[in-house]
């Protein structure tokens, strides 16, 4: 069979990815993990085992997939990797730096996943394995059959390929806008029912129409999930950049870190992935140069001269947890409370201020945080900012000389948001269902003033009430009367948002996250309701922090 | 007839393309098992004595191929239906092993579905001589 066939399995190259990427990540990890362990001495033959079965399925899978790069690329390691396994001898720092090399080029051709991809690379990567396995006396029979497959492959690489099967997210994104107009559409749809139902009262033709209009609800929900689902990646996809940064990063600095990860199948979509890169690097950077001490201070102090950063991610109601955990020296609290301070945060005495609410601020990195790698100027505020814009939450523990961690909680997909809808001052917004905690009718003696803020009781506690008004600036001679409460939950933090009146639930589909709109503050981004109103939606997690409000 | 197919494979992209390859032509609405180690498969094999064709994957973690043939050789279960050992770039001593633990016949990847089809049509003019 030549190359340029059409790959019957051509419309699974999404499951290859899901799939193979996890593997050909633990992989290029293991590699990290070997060079340090061969410097420190250690032989690491129960890692190196681990090595041959992921390879052997990823060469096999990316064989049948028609991926021949990556095919051969795995089959050289595969073939390195035994040679290792048999003389210890030849377990060197060249050996380490060559299969690190392999194993960020395995990762990318796994990741592309493209039968068009340029060969060259990979070619000259088997090259190089061939060469250092002839290097001292390699086994003449493995050499040989490096060839032999290299000559077989050689003639068809050309063939096109192009009926292939490969969708580019771009379209996938396409399609999502189309279903978005679908929802907002049968959204329309479903009021004007509502309304025509009202005025003439039930009749056989209006009970077929609600029943059409139910089950466009649910193909519509069905299309959905399966472009959803089409549009995850595996978050190692993310996560694989890190042990080869961190290696250089810690080099750079002259730290010892060691970096172990968990949960790199755990999907996410793609959308989120790409925006995520960048903050969870950050993270890791910082916890590199600021978290973590040089060896020399970590042996004086007690701990073991490598550091350790956990990177951990998990599903969690419907959500995804990400962890990034340091066993570092820990946040200078006094000096993030004087920075603070310095910056106009009025810090009373009598008032505990939880260090999660100072650590985000803007303008908070001190200036002996600024090293060259970390120093590009952005701060824990940015981070938080672009988690906040993906509909997610960040929160931080630190214990002194014990380490910091980082903990994200993000949605799995972005575009499309279960929403409650309110009305405050004759206008609509869409809060996230995702921070909604019940809905409360606001009776007249409910809410109670104590230190000038309202408060209201709730499931047997006192929780603070903000006026939906006071929050937006909108003007108080619009003010409408106040009906209900929004009681609003997320990383740990309740809150209740007084509003005129709910209007229900609704998919919203997000219409940008451009903050640049009249409130950023409060306002994460902005959709098209049923009616063909826009609203805006509101950002709960920003509300719940007390917002950055003047009043 | 319907025919019926067992798959033990720990690659769930190998379940899916067979699931690919089941669904269409003369194969199409063959019921088909999936396992994903060797011991889950041996079970399956001795639910179903009914089974045209066992497609057993060589390379997996937790009680490969080769030891499920030998189990089922020396437990003596339903000699009667035939196993493919799935291998990559399977060797002459890994397919000489294979065939002594009683493995039928060998499909090594990367296959095509035509190659299972032909394989589907050998094992049931096997079992079935057209008279
Ligand atoms: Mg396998």
């Amino acid at each position: 069979m030549s190359v340029g066939d059409e790959n019957p399995f051509g419309e699974l190259l999404q499951d290859y990815v899901l799939e193979c990427l996890p593997l050909a990540e633990q992989v290029a990890d293991t590699f990290v993990e070997l060079e340090r362990r061969w410097r420190a001495g250690d032989p690491a033959d129960e890692l190196l085992g681990s090595l041959p079965g992921r390879l052997h399925t990823v060469k096999g899978n990316s064989a049948m997939m028609g991926l021949t790069p990556a095919q051969e690329t795995a089959h050289a390691l595969e073939d390195a990797c035994g040679l290792l396994r048999r003389s210890s001898e030849r377990r060197t720092d060249p050996a380490a730096a060559l299969l690190i090399t392999g194993g960020g080029l395995l990762v990318d051709l796994v990741r592309q996943a493209s039968p068009e991809l340029d060969p060259g690379p990979a070619a000259r990567y088997v090259e190089r394995v061939r060469q250092w396995m002839q290097g001292e006396g390699p086994p003449a029979a493995d050499t040989q059959s490096e060839r032999r497959r290299t000559d077989r492959r050689g003639g068809g690489g050309a063939d096109k390929t192009d009926s292939v099967v490969r969708v580019d997210f771009r379209r996938l994104d396409a399609l999502l806008e189309v279903l978005g107009e679908g929802l907002i559409q049968h959204s329309a749809l479903a009021e004007a029912y509502r309304r025509l139902a009202r005025r003439s009262g039930a009749c056989e033709e209006l009970d077929r129409l609600d029943q059409t209009i139910l089950a466009l609800e649910k193909t519509l929900k069905r299309l959905e999930s399966t472009l959803m689902e089409t549009r995850l990646l595996p978050i190692a996809s993310v996560f694989g950049r890190f042990p080869r940064m961190l290696r250089d990063t810690a080099e750079a600095e002259g730290k010892r870190v060691r970096l172990l990860q968990s949960g790199g199948e755990t999907p996410l979509d793609k959308a989120v992935l790409d925006r995520l890169s960048e903050p969870l690097l950050h993270l890791v950077t910082n916890a590199i140069v600021h978290g973590m001490e040089p060896p020399d201070a970590r042996s004086l102090a007690g701990k073991p001269e490598e550091g350790t950063i956990r990177l951990d991610a998990a599903p969690h109601a419907g959500r995804v947890v990400i962890r990034v955990a340091d066993d570092g020296r820990g946040l200078d609290e006094k000096a993030i409370r004087k920075k603070a301070e310095a910056l106009g945060q009025e810090l009373r005495d009598d008032e505990v201020v939880p260090l999660r609410s100072l650590i985000f601020l803007p303008g908070l990195s001190t200036a002996e945080q600024v090293s060259r790698l970390a120093g590009r100027g952005v701060g824990l505020d940015v981070v938080a900012g672009a988690i906040h814009a993906l509909g997610g939450t960040i929160d931080v523990e630190t214990e002194p000389g014990k380490g910091t961690a980082f903990t994200l909680s993000l949605p799995v997909t972005l575009a499309i948001i279960r929403s409650l809808i309110v009305e405050i001052d004759h206008e609509r917004f869409a809060l996230p269902m995702a921070h909604v905690a019940e809905t409360v009718r606001a009776e007249p003696d409910a809410i109670r003033e104590i230190n000038h803020r309202g408060v209201a009781q709730w499931r047997g506690d006192l929780i603070h009430v903000a006026d939906g008004g006071a929050v937006l600036g909108t003007a108080a001679a619009d003010r409408a009367p106040r009906r209900f409460y929004v009681v609003m939950a997320a990383g740990g933090k309740r809150q209740a948002l007084l509003v005129d009146r709910l209007v229900g639930h609704q998919d919203i589909v997000v219409k940008g996250l451009d903050p640049a709109l009249g409130r950023p503050d409060v306002v994460s981004g902005t959709t098209i309701l049923g009616d063909g109103r826009v609203a805006c939606i509101l950002d709960s997690v920003r509300i719940l922090e007390g917002g950055r409000r003047a009043g | 007839m319907p025919h019926s197919f067992l798959v033990i494979d720990d690659s769930k992209l190998h379940h899916q393309m067979y699931r690919l390859i089941f669904s269409r032509g003369a194969l199409a609405g063959s019921t088909v098992h999936y396992a994903t180690n060797g011991r889950e498969g041996y079970g399956l094999l001795a639910a179903h004595p009914e089974l045209t064709l066992v497609l057993l994957d060589l390379n997996m973690p937790e009680m490969n191929g080769l030891e499920v043939l030998e189990r089922r050789r020396a437990e003596g279960l339903h000699p009667h239906i035939p196993i493919v050992l799935v291998t990559t770039e399977g060797s002459a001593e890994d397919e000489a092993r294979g065939r002594s633990a009683g493995a039928w016949e060998y499909l090594r990847k990367p296959f095509q579905p035509a190659d299972v089809e032909h394989l589907v049509m050998r094992a049931l003019a096997k079992a079935e001589p057209i008279a």
